[in-house]
């Protein structure tokens, strides 16, 4: 085991900023996932394959104009919108047929439009890895702590707070977020009071996939683009929403920061385990916390 | 009227026995090797049933059980060179030992919360059987593991699983059918009615968790005698969910349902993998298609057409739905 | 037999039951009335072990039994029906009650004896006590809301107690199912020897039948006593104007 270098401040250091920028893109991706839980009180299995179809778009959407900076902007842009319509196009057609049916359906059939949407991507991407560059402004490294931390990074690092702050200021502030709220706790009374549930339904699950999607567009160019990447990171993003407090968008930071950083402390560890490491915090948690460290919405 | 009921689904019994009795001199041996797979994926089902369609508990990782079983199978039989009947025993008493522990912490929790404890904790062992090279070489997963010699053809094999699978399945039956598994029945339908009446929920739900991850852990080992290999996603969450979907199309609240599920599932995976390799669509569009018109699955659907007013209790009331 | 010590029980910020008393001597009928949100519901309740008190205690024959779950409560001797029918929907009326019947037989965890044949005549008694032999292989999920209600006793009768809670008895009854259903009671406690503590928003039913009046109001037990007592109470009357509610 080579942890002889593992326990210098300047490995320790770098390791917490990756585990940090990873902990903002599970944090993008899950606040979507606790956002459609928190109001369907549905976990979205499909959750993990539109993540992947962001990914996959934001690596179309660069080709298509160069493969250059112009692509990378554009895919971050236009992929959380086309994973969007997906959703949309998929709670419209079939869901929302679903929502008086007992809770199991509606997860089965999340789990049913993740597999389809997973061999949708086999299908018109193939099953080769991708990979795409970040944008010249966010290529390259910074010194930080003595070790070289990538510039791309750090624009996570900006993109995860103020992912949070939107959503915040969204749910808080504004009416219609509100109403998303009231109708996670009670959507019998917000029913009563006149809103139609169903489309208040519809707008919480495209909403929350448009995250899903947002968060595939970033970690896009990180690393490569595979089938496959859907299903490791759903059960991520489970744990993730368990543990912080179902529907809790909070305990999804809190949650991903748990996983993300425990996740890159354990690369420094125990390399060969260290998949591990997030797996027994979460365990660790939930037998302290059965239902998760900060409060679930329901 | 019920005994006659009983008696020709007995006779139906009887002459699907004698044909699968006849079924490897004359079938080609690939269909042998897929009515084999069928009876290993049945009784995973069947046990997956056990606790979620008769006792209402969200088991969302069983496969964890059966990934136990298959790998203690392999690694007592590899590694640690044990006699091989002690293998035998040992792997499913593995397999329930990872059941009543995990179980354990999982019947404090209701529902969803109990779901999502147990993909954690069998996420964990699925990452340490990925990532433990050195014992369980990861993702290659352990080839060329000897099995006896009454099962070492596709024949042998065949003869060894159905007999197995056929044992198991009887003393499920029994177990079905007894108090236990109607007060497990009951648990499943109120569990506070089931509290004050004196019944200890929580205790009898684990009873019933380490029976049927006791059976998915024969599942395991008779995937291994079959296979002769095991590899980590035996553990992953997406087998979990097929299984599971088994169940439903077989229709969970009947007892022989996940048979027929898991016989539909991988008949239609076999033959969709000739034609196309979009299999995992297919079966997508298959969970939606039962989920919008055939929620009590293709037993459940079967029984209630043609036992209509006979034997009640297999046709549940339709369009009732939980609160959670 | 029954001693509920100055009970409390809050959710949250709100105070559902606020010093309640109750007395069941052995062989009583016992009502216990109040308007809706009175705390009735909570009180038993706690009695019967699904929720445990802040603060008091409730004692069953000299033995408290505040912080026992639900199912050690019931092999003490005491058993319940519940306010919403609450039966297995999915079992026969058979199965309903055998699954009490083997609970209190000790049979629940045996594995390998085929149930149909056993707790037979135990069961099939208890079905005839209550009138409900007849529909023995029906679905419990397709009766009529009054035999919903008396299923609910037939189930708690399956654990031969010593004292029976019903909770709102006739609730949505008729009034003949009401008398007749209070006739049964009656009888069954008579022929049992069973103590019966019930709540009741109809007050006609409690007047004519209950030996003891237990007045709830805002979590707190305003009083109890024999019926006349009772009625001629101001306190009662101020809080409870009119009696009859819902």
């Amino acid at each position: 085991m080579e942890t002889a270098h593992a326990f210098t401040v300047a490995a320790m250091g770098s390791q917490f900023f990756v585990g940090l920028s990873r902990a903002m893109i599970l944090f993008v991706v899950t606040a979507g996932l606790s956002f459609v839980l928190g109001v369907l009180r549905v976990p979205n299995i499909a959750h993990g394959s539109l993540y992947m179809i962001g990914a996959f778009c934001a690596f179309s959407l660069s080709k298509l104009f160069g493969g250059g900076s112009t692509g990378f902007w554009l895919g971050l842009i236009l992929s959380p919108l086309i994973v969007a319509l997906v959703s949309l196009i998929a709670e419209r057609a079939l869901f929302c047929h679903l929502y008086k049916r007992e809770h199991l359906m509606l997860l089965l059939f999340t789990f049913a439009l993740s597999l389809i949407l997973g061999d949708l991507v086999k299908l018109v991407w193939g099953a080769e890895y991708r990979s795409i560059m970040a944008p010249k402004v966010l290529q390259g490294f910074v010194s930080l702590f003595g070790s070289s931390f990538p510039r791309y990074n750090l624009f996570l690092l900006i993109i995860g707070p103020l992912v949070a702050f939107g959503l915040w200021f969204f749910t808080n502030k504004t009416k219609l977020g509100k109403i998303a709220r009231a109708a996670a706790v009670d959507r019998e009374m917000v029913g009563a009071v006149g809103i139609n549930v169903s489309w208040v339904f519809a707008f919480a699950f495209v909403f929350g996939c448009f995250f899903a999607g947002l968060g595939g567009a970033l970690v896009a160019p990180t690393g490569s683009i595979a089938l496959g990447m859907d299903h490791h990171l759903i059960i991520e993003a489970f744990l993730i929403v368990t543990i912080g407090g179902l529907g809790n968008m909070w305990g999804a930071m809190v949650g991903s920061l748990i996983f993300g950083l425990t996740q890159a402390f354990g690369v420094l560890f125990w390399p060969q385990f260290a998949i591990v490491f997030p797996y027994t915090a979460v365990v660790i948690v939930l037998l302290i916390w059965p239902r998760g460290i900060l409060k679930s919405v329901w | 009227m019920r005994k006659q009921y009983f008696s020709k689904s007995l006779w139906v019994c009887v002459v699907l026995l004698v044909a699968l009795l006849l079924a490897p001199p004359i079938l080609p041996r690939f269909y042998t090797y897929i009515l084999a797979v069928i009876f290993v994926t049945a009784l995973l089902a069947m046990s997956l049933n056990m606790v979620v369609g008769h006792g209402g508990m969200f088991q969302f990782h069983h496969c964890v059980f059966y990934g136990v079983g298959a790998y203690t199978f392999a690694l007592t039989v590899t590694k640690a060179g044990w006699p091989m009947w002690l293998c035998f025993v040992v792997s499913p008493l593995a397999a329930a030992l990872a059941g009543f522990v995990i179980g354990w912490f999982c019947v404090r929790l209701t529902s969803l919360y109990f779901g999502m404890l147990q993909i954690s904790l069998g996420s964990l062992l699925w990452a340490i059987a990925f990532r433990w090279y050195s014992l369980t070489k990861g993702d290659d997963g352990i080839h060329s593991i000897p099995v006896p010699g009454f099962a070492a053809t596709t024949s042998s094999a065949y003869y060894f699983i159905l007999f197995s699978f056929i044992l198991c399945v009887v003393v499920m039956y029994l177990i079905y059918k007894s108090p236990f598994g109607v007060t497990l029945q009951a648990t499943r339908d109120n569990p506070a009615r089931c509290s004050a009446v004196g019944i200890n929920v929580r205790r009898h739900q684990l009873m019933a968790i380490v029976i049927a991850t006791f059976f998915a852990g024969v599942a395991g080992v008779l995937f291994v005698v079959l296979e002769k290999s095991v590899f980590p996603d035996l553990l992953f969450w997406v087998l979990s969910l097929e299984i599971f979907i088994m169940c439903l199309l077989g229709g969970w609240f009947t007892f022989a349902g996940p048979i027929l599920g898991a016989a539909i599932t991988v008949a239609l995976r076999t033959f969709a993998g000739i034609y196309t390799e979009y299999w995992t669509l297919i079966l997508g569009v298959l969970l939606i298609l039962l989920i919008f018109f055939l929620p009590e699955g293709a037993m459940g659907f079967f029984l209630q057409k043609f036992e209509k007013g006979r034997d009640k209790e297999t046709a549940p009331p339709r369009g009732q739905h939980a609160e959670s | 037999m029954l001693k509920v010590e100055n009970l409390y029980k809050s959710f949250d910020k709100f105070l559902a039951v606020n010093g309640a008393e109750l007395t069941v001597e052995k062989g009583q009928l016992v009502a216990v009335i109040g308007p809706n949100g009175a705390g009735k519901t909570t009180l038993f309740n706690l009695i019967t072990g699904m929720l445990k008190p802040d603060r008091g205690r409730v004692v069953f024959n000299e033995e408290d039994i505040s912080k026992l779950p639900p199912h050690d409560i019931c092999r003490k001797g005491i058993a319940r029906s519940f306010q919403i029918a609450n039966v297995f929907p999915r079992l026969t009326v058979f199965k309903n009650v055998q699954v009490a019947v083997l609970s209190q037989q000790r049979k629940s965890s045996n594995l390998f004896r085929p149930a149909h044949r056993m707790a037979v005549e135990e069961t099939n008694r208890i079905l005839s006590s209550v009138g409900l032999l007849e529909k023995a292989d029906h679905l419990a999920g397709s009766l009529s809301h009054g035999d919903h209600r008396i299923l609910e006793i037939a189930i708690a009768l399956g654990n031969e107690p010593q004292m029976l809670i019903l909770d709102e008895p006739t609730a949505g009854m008729s009034p003949d199912e009401t008398s007749s259903t209070m006739g049964l009671i009656k009888r069954l406690a008579e022929t049992h020897g069973l103590t019966i503590l019930f709540c009741e928003h109809d007050m006609d039913v409690v007047f004519n039948t209950a030996q003891s009046i237990m007045v709830m109001h805002y979590g707190k037990t305003i009083i109890q006593g024999k019926p006349e007592e009772v009625k001629s109470n101001m306190e009662v009357q101020e809080a409870y104007l009119g009696g009859a509610d819902a």
